[in-house]
């Protein structure tokens, strides 16, 4: 039956294969012969030719082209093999791409034949402990043809920093691109995944003049995958090459071609003469020589904190803690730095907030941090410590957790005190891979109160209105990143270097509600990544948001303030992709 | 209300015969250098040049990277604060010890606690340091042993 091709679970849940070097040699040899397999015309000026390409700190190779698509490579003056290869041409630039039998690595080359530059990538399996997980070096050089060598290189770039694409390969995959950072990228794919959740991956920007730019992204933490194309900036339209494992196990060597469209273009922060690329130095070995390959990759799941379900009743029954002080020393407690202050709206009011097909909950609210509610009418009263935010006039935002529930929850919610509605991001561990993950569910409902009088069907509604904008959120010095909204579904954060470049990039599902013109509602999770539940009442007229935060760790249940300085760093126009199709 | 500040030739002339006087006081020192007040002050004068040379040498030292020098892990460098008030250096009594007083800009770096994603994420990409500068008063406490001073304490004191 046709239809959207949903995944069972996002990518960050795939329990890829760890395929030994074996295995992948096995897929990867019979490959390697025959060259990459496109669906474009591919280049037919190859056979005959002799090339050879010197590179800085790099390999000599020495290519003889006995067709269009099988060619012989010695490197560093080595033995000659023959390989199958492909390659594609636009204007002066050329790329083509092959792997070496008999091993498990090989080139991507991208020329530029009018100024004899040349940006080599190596490729390789088996270098890292996931062996699926392709590596690369890049390599700059030129065309040695005789004569003086060129003293200019292709150079990394912060160029394309801001950009987005909607690409549209020849071999029908179509995918959102964002370049929201110059050291990672962000990419949705609409046609094989139904473009539900966008992905974060490490990436390169190489610019090989002020019309063609080389973009690297490497699919790590999921299947390895690795691409790589040149961008024709001009004509919005790209060639490259794609080689890795599916999840499958299937081995992907393509070359294509896609037709962009530009989706958008956002701000970048550093000083206006610094178009600076590579802003996330690769890590180097213990004398400081560069490593082979080296780059720095976030892998969230390494490092966070997984508890069973024993475990996480055990910690939030002995440490369980809401709103701790704020403090400026950075990191969670840094995270409240700029938040707004704490609001004595609440305190003597009793109300209730009635969510549909969710629960009844009353409130009587003592004092500027405590309050007491009950669900459903069916309990005694339980005190809990709450922290309240005027995000606009008549509007709160407030918090606390539910002691007692069996899943831990808390309820924070944006209650508008003049429409009488109610949204609620209702946090919960026991989820199914960690039990300390959060997990959320969104509640609508109306608020019931002497003097106000809800509506009957009017609601709090999701919106769209937030996708594709980027916010940069400024917590405390040092405490600053930017959410790209990149679908209706997710939420991808953007950390900065010092120097302003946008640097490590992640993301997670999200949540978006409208609340007010301008002022809306969002949670991220930070799902197989830490398990936090972010949300933030952010009003855009005022550019602040009040936040609250919901973790399990170690170190107990939290739930605490948040709160940052904001800027809008632009829009990309993304909306159309999202519809429903037919 | 004169709104003239520029300098007169007369309040040159004045200028120059303040800046004549040590030249003066040095041929007067000369003739009486044995008188004990004066050679008091002499020994005191030293002393200060003495102290300003540690303070210089350790600045540099501190400025170089020196890390064991700096009694606060978070500092990363001292300037002069030119803005700030005056080096005082005050030798006691006995000459046994002194007290330094200088304004300085003191460039502070420090981590970011790794209890949230964004500041593991920060550290990560090799970032997870805040820096920022303050205007600073060093207190320095100073002894002298053998002839030789030395410092003992250092304070800062947040301007």
């Amino acid at each position: 039956m046709p239809g959207t091709p949903y995944p069972k679970q996002p990518m960050y849940r795939i329990a890829y294969t760890k395929l030994t070097k074996e295995q992948i040699s096995a897929k990867l040899d019979p490959i390697a012969q025959r060259g990459p397999k496109g669906i474009s015309p591919l280049a037919t000026d190859f056979a005959g030719q002799s090339l050879v390409i010197v590179t800085d700190a790099g390999p000599t190779l020495s290519y003889k082209f006995a067709g269009n698509g099988k060619l012989s490579v010695a490197e560093n003056g080595g033995k000659a093999v023959n390989a199958g290869f492909g390659a594609l041409e636009t204007d002066n630039v050329c790329l083509f791409s092959h792997m070496i039998p008999g091993t498990q690595h090989g080139y991507t080359l991208v020329i530029d034949r009018k100024t004899k530059l040349a940006t080599v990538i190596e490729l390789w399996f088996s270098g890292y402990e996931d062996n699926r997980e392709v590596q690369r070096q890049l390599y700059y050089g030129y065309v040695d043809a005789g004569g003086t060598p060129p003293k200019a290189r292709h150079e990394v770039t912060n160029r394309v920093e801001g950009r987005g694409y909607h690409w549209r390969q020849d071999n029908g995959m179509e995918t959102l691109e964002y370049y929201a950072s110059s050291a990672y990228s962000h990419f949705v794919e609409l046609s094989r995944t139904g473009g539900e959740l966008g992905y974060s991956a490490p990436s390169d920007y190489i610019k090989l003049d002020d019309d063609f730019y080389l973009y690297t992204r490497t699919e790590c933490e999921f299947s390895g995958t690795f691409t790589a194309y040149v961008i024709d900036m001009n004509r919005s339209q790209q060639m490259g090459i794609r080689l890795g494992f599916d999840e499958g196990d299937e081995l992907h060597y393509d070359i294509f071609r896609g037709q962009g469209d530009i989706v958008g273009q956002i701000a970048h922060f550093e000083k206006f003469e610094d178009n600076s690329g590579d802003p996330v130095p690769a890590p180097k070995d213990k004398d400081g020589k560069p490593i082979k390959g080296a780059r720095r990759v976030y892998r969230p799941i390494k490092t966070m904190e997984k508890l069973s379900r024993e475990e996480v009743d055990k910690v939030v029954k002995e440490h369980s803690t809401a709103f701790p002080a704020r403090t400026t020393t950075g990191g969670a407690a840094g995270m409240s730095a700029n938040a707004l202050p704490a609001s004595d709206f609440l305190v003597g009011k009793t109300f209730t907030l009635r969510y549909d097909h969710g629960p009844v909950m009353e409130y009587r609210v003592e004092g500027a941090d405590e309050l007491n509610w009950r669900m459903d009418g069916k309990a005694d009263w339980t005190k809990a410590r709450y922290q309240a935010y005027e995000v606009a006039p008549g509007l709160i935002l407030f918090g606390h957790l539910l002691e007692g529930a069996p899943n831990h929850d808390g309820h924070i919610m944006a209650v508008d005190f003049h429409q009488g509605l109610v949204t609620c991001y209702n946090g919960f561990l026991n989820t199914p891979f960690f039990a300390n993950e959060a997990g959320a569910r969104t509640l609508f409902g109306v608020l019931e109160m002497e003097g106000i009088q809800p509506p009957m069907f009017r609601r709090h509604a999701r919106t769209t209105e937030m996708l594709g904008r980027c916010i940069t959120y400024s917590y405390a010095p040092g405490l600053v990143s930017m959410h790209l909204y990149s679908t209706p579904n997710t939420v991808s954060w953007i950390i900065f270097t010092p120097d302003q470049h946008g640097g490590l990039e992640w993301c997670g599902p999200g949540d978006f509600v409208k609340i007010r013109d301008g002022i809306y509602f969002m949670y991220w999770l930070e799902e197989a990544c830490n398990g936090t539940l972010g949300t933030i009442l952010l009003n855009m007229n005022i550019m602040h948001d009040a936040g609250i935060g919901y973790n399990c760790g170690t170190r107990g249940l939290n739930m605490s303030a948040i709160g940052a300085i904001v800027r809008h760093a632009g829009k990309f126009d993304v909306d159309k992709y999202f519809q429903i199709r037919t | 209300m004169s709104n003239n500040i520029g300098s007169s030739r007369r309040t040159f002339l004045k200028g120059g015969a303040l800046l004549a006087a040590p030249i003066a006081a040095a041929s007067v020192t000369a003739v009486t250098f044995a008188d004990e007040g004066l050679k008091a002050r002499v020994t005191q004068l030293e002393d200060e040049a003495e102290i300003r040379r540690l303070h210089q040498a350790w600045l540099r030292r501190v400025n170089s990277g020196e890390r064991d020098v700096l009694f606060d892990d978070a500092v990363r460098q001292v300037t002069a604060d030119h803005a700030g008030a005056p080096d005082q250096i005050a030798v006691a009594a006995d000459g046994g010890s002194a007290v330094g007083h200088f304004d300085h800009a003191v460039a502070l770096q420090t981590a970011l606690g790794r209890d949230c994603t964004l500041a593991q994420m920060a550290h990560v990409q090799g970032h997870g340091t805040v820096r920022r500068t303050e205007r600073r008063q060093l207190i320095v406490r100073y002894l002298k042993s053998d002839g030789a001073w030395r410092m003992d304490r250092l304070e800062w004191r947040t301007l």
